[in-house]
């Protein structure tokens, strides 16, 4: 591969992308164990130990937190810096907020986990922080958006590089959603408590609206961002179509922003509002395909490569359960599917084919091609890069299959009269019967995790192997200046 | 594939190139992804057109898909789609579907139901849902209880009493059990002699001299177990103090202890500690009689009632 590569600390700020990466890596070990407990203790419930601080109600928020803002967040980070600088030739414009945003980000995801673990919570899915930490997230949240938005000014390319465009507009929505979803008013000024300023339906309403866009923006424009950098750059390509990513760029930014009424479908929300986030959702999957077709296209001509390169084999892969999961989300989101689906186990399998199959497998793919050029060195091993893609696809094959079948099972038993006009199960029948596939998910999700760790082992050698590189060729260099 | 392939290396670059060797094609969009696209809008547009969805001031399109529903006045109205009047019909249906057995269940009496097939079908399903909502939180979903807490309801022993009549009783009004607490009272020989006789009621080993004298301080006045457990130890159905020579446990976890020491130990604690926690709710008013009805009929039939 013909990439140049630019040495030297003074043209990049590569020290905050090496921390991020270090950091996703251990998010996501941290954060996808946590998963596979609480997953555990849906199949054997004494994993509770009768304890609120092991509750499955503490330890989720936890696990979400983890997973999206730890691992997904600080790889975005990572990637993000790193593509920002390398894309328009210029160095981050202050170290000092860089660092900044590192360590308020990583204080964030700590203070969030002890918080929920001591019984805190917002009670918002995906933003269960209370209001000291909410006020966090916006002060680091506020320095990434002018630290991005001033590199790019100071670019020496005339033209600003696609992957740039969704990490912008990436910080940006998430800065709108999360400022607004968690306006709320603190019981006094000491207390983590507090209460949102929206109430009843405007509260489901204004929570979904965070809900959706935070999958739509933090989960899919801002991993698409990672996916236009790190797909052409493994597969030596350039990208299929200038065109398509303009087209695409604009419709799902614009789409997105209508579809979260659909979470609200069969409830107090005015009809009105989720069948018109119901046809915005279906009116979303070309939109949301464009990046797909846009990857997977980059890669025609360089097909073999699939054959020798691992890590190329996580970009494909993580393209495809974007589409899957791109393609379910409008199904799920009828009015009729819906009444199926809502509520039960496909939820959460769908959402684990985006996370597991589209963020987790994009990050790992970008973080495998970036961290060895980070420290300067190869791979520590790719037997292990090899062993941690048919862990992962196995382990999320395992999840989502499990979760189809148990939620489609739930849904159908919900719904099943008899002859007498009478609910056929009760909902401890119902609890009962998903107890195999409940057993299956927590394996699919160990199966995740091991890749994981593989994964995270494997780093933790390159990084050595970098530094050990490093200092022999500096002894080599500092005996030469000797002779000299 | 071949043309697309063949495409890509005729097409140009847009001229621009990033960090090396980052550059794109400038490739038009496919046209299968155009023409999906304009589908969709087409979908869009027929789905805004059924369902409810564009607002206008303060009021919304309605779509062209009707629904006519009955009210909780009963009036029969006629409403653009919306989820409420769907629930209502719904529930409307299964309320109309359930009413005829309802009406018999009224005007049957409880002999009747019981040897009615098409009526036992209804009960069996009925019942079931009625307690699963209401009973089986305490009682468990096939009503066999939780040795401690909630009395079993699949054996034949009944605190109350088993008929039709006691169990409706039962069900209408709730039920409280209470046992007073001996432990001050009593001295720990005294309790100890009297959880051997009360081990020895139902076959468990015990030490027959200590049975002996706890046998008569059951029916003497110092202890006076025998006010509620009758002299037989049989207990009183009107007074729901259980029969304590049957072997079946309803607050001294019994079963599960280990060994005869084990087993006298648990009722020790029973007779030291008393009970105040066997209270059962009042289901009139929470439900119709009607539904009282069914699970009266459907506990009966659990524990072959008597």
């Amino acid at each position: 591969m013909a990439v140049t590569t630019y040495s030297g600390a003074e043209q990049y700020n590569f020290d905050i992308v090496k921390k991020f990466s270090v950091m996703a890596l251990v998010w996501a070990v941290v954060g996808m164990f946590v998963g596979v407990y609480i997953a555990s203790e849906l199949a054997w419930p004494f994993l509770n130990f009768d304890s609120p601080y092991f509750s499955f109600g503490r330890f989720r928020p936890v696990h979400t937190s983890a997973v999206i803002f730890g691992f997904g967040g600080s790889a975005l980070f990572a990637t993000s810096y790193y593509v920002v600088q390398r894309t328009c030739q210029t160095r981050l414009i202050s170290d000092g907020m860089a660092s900044f945003t590192f360590w308020g980000w990583q204080t964030v995801i700590v203070l969030a986990a002890l918080s929920y673990v001591s019984g805190y919570s917002q009670g918002r899915e995906y933003a269960e922080m209370e209001w000291p930490i909410d006020i966090l997230i916006e002060v680091v949240w506020v320095t990434y958006l002018i630290l991005f938005v001033g590199t790019i000014m100071r670019r020496k390319q005339p033209h600003i590089y696609v992957a740039n465009w969704f990490y912008l507009s990436f910080i940006l929505a998430t800065a709108l959603l999360h400022t607004f979803n968690n306006l709320s008013m603190p019981v006094d000024l000491f207390s983590m408590k507090s209460y949102s300023l929206f109430s009843g339906t405007q509260d489901a309403m204004t929570q979904w609206w965070y809900g959706h866009n935070a999958v739509g923006f933090f989960l899919t424009a801002a991993f698409l961002g990672m996916m236009y950098y790190f797909v052409p750059k493994q597969a030596g390509r350039p990208i299929y179509s200038y065109r398509l990513s303009i087209v695409h760029f604009w419709a799902l930014s614009f789409m997105y922003m209508w579809v979260g009424g659909h979470h609200l479908h069969w409830t107090a929300l005015p009809d009105w509002t989720s069948s018109l986030a119901a046809a915005f959702s279906i009116l979303l999957l070309m939109p949301s395909w464009g990046g797909m077709i846009n990857g997977i296209m980059t890669l025609s001509g360089a097909w073999d490569k699939l054959r020798t390169d691992p890590v190329m084999r996580f970009m494909i892969v993580a393209l495809s359960f974007y589409g899957m999961s791109t393609f379910e989300g409008p199904m799920m989101s009828l009015k009729e599917v819906n009444a199926l689906s809502h509520y039960t186990d496909w939820t959460v399998g769908h959402v684990h084919s985006g996370a597991l199959g589209w963020v987790a497998m994009i990050s790992f793919g970008s973080l495998y091609h970036m961290m060895p050029k980070l420290w300067d060195t190869k791979i520590y091993s790719q037997k292990l890069v090899e062993w941690h893609f048919w862990l992962a696809t196995i382990g999320i094959v395992l999840y989502i299959v499990a979760m189809w079948i148990s939620g489609i099972t739930q849904g159908l038993m919900w719904r099943a009269f008899d002859e007498f006009g009478n609910l056929q199960y009760s909902f401890a029948e119902s609890v009962a019967a998903m107890m195999p596939f409940y057993a299956m998910r927590a394996i699919g999700g160990m199966f995740f995790l091991s890749g994981a760790s593989l994964m995270a082992f494997n780093m933790f050698m390159t990084i050595r192997q970098g530094k050990r590189e490093s200092a022999a060729l500096e002894a080599k260099l500092a005996a030469k200046m000797a002779h000299a | 594939m071949s043309e697309q392939k063949l495409q890509s290396q005729t097409v140009q670059t847009t001229g621009h190139a990033w960090d090396g060797d980052l550059q794109e094609y400038n490739n038009p969009l496919p046209v299968w992804w155009v023409y999906t696209f304009y589908a969709t809008v087409i979908f869009a547009i027929v789905y805004w057109t059924i369902y409810p969805s564009w607002p206008i001031g303060k009021d919304w399109i309605g779509g062209v898909s009707d629904i006519t529903y009955v009210n909780s006045e009963g009036e029969t109205k006629t409403h653009s789609w919306n989820t409420r009047a769907l629930l209502l019909e719904d529930l409307n249906q299964a309320a109309a579907a359930q009413k005829p057995y309802f009406d018999k269940v009224a005007s049957m009496s409880y002999e009747q139901i019981a040897k009615d097939p098409e009526m036992n079908g209804f009960i069996l399903s009925s019942g079931k849902a009625l307690f699963a909502d209401n009973c089986a939180p305490c009682h468990q979903a096939g009503g066999q209880g939780v040795v401690g807490f909630f009395p079993n309801l699949t054996d034949d022993d009944w605190l109350y009493g088993g008929s039709f009549d006691t169990i409706h009783e039962t069900l209408m009004g709730g039920r409280r059990g209470y046992m007073p607490t001996f432990g001050e009272v009593l001295s720990g020989q005294q309790i100890d002699q009297l959880a051997n006789y009360v081990a020895s009621l139902s076959g468990i080993g015990h030490d027959a001299a200590k049975a002996a004298a706890g046998g008569a301080l059951f029916n003497s006045e110092t202890a006076a177990c025998f006010y509620c457990h009758s002299s037989d130890a049989k207990g009183r159905k009107d007074i729901g103090a259980p029969n304590l020579t049957d072997n079946i446990w309803l607050w001294a976890n019994v079963p599960a202890a280990d060994g005869d020491e084990g087993k006298i130990a648990a009722i020790r604690g029973v007779i030291s500690n008393g009970l105040n926690k066997g209270v059962m709710p009042a289901w009139a008013g929470r439900l119709s009689p009607e539904q009282i009805k069914v699970l009266t009929v459907y506990v009966h039939e659990l524990g072959g009632g008597q």
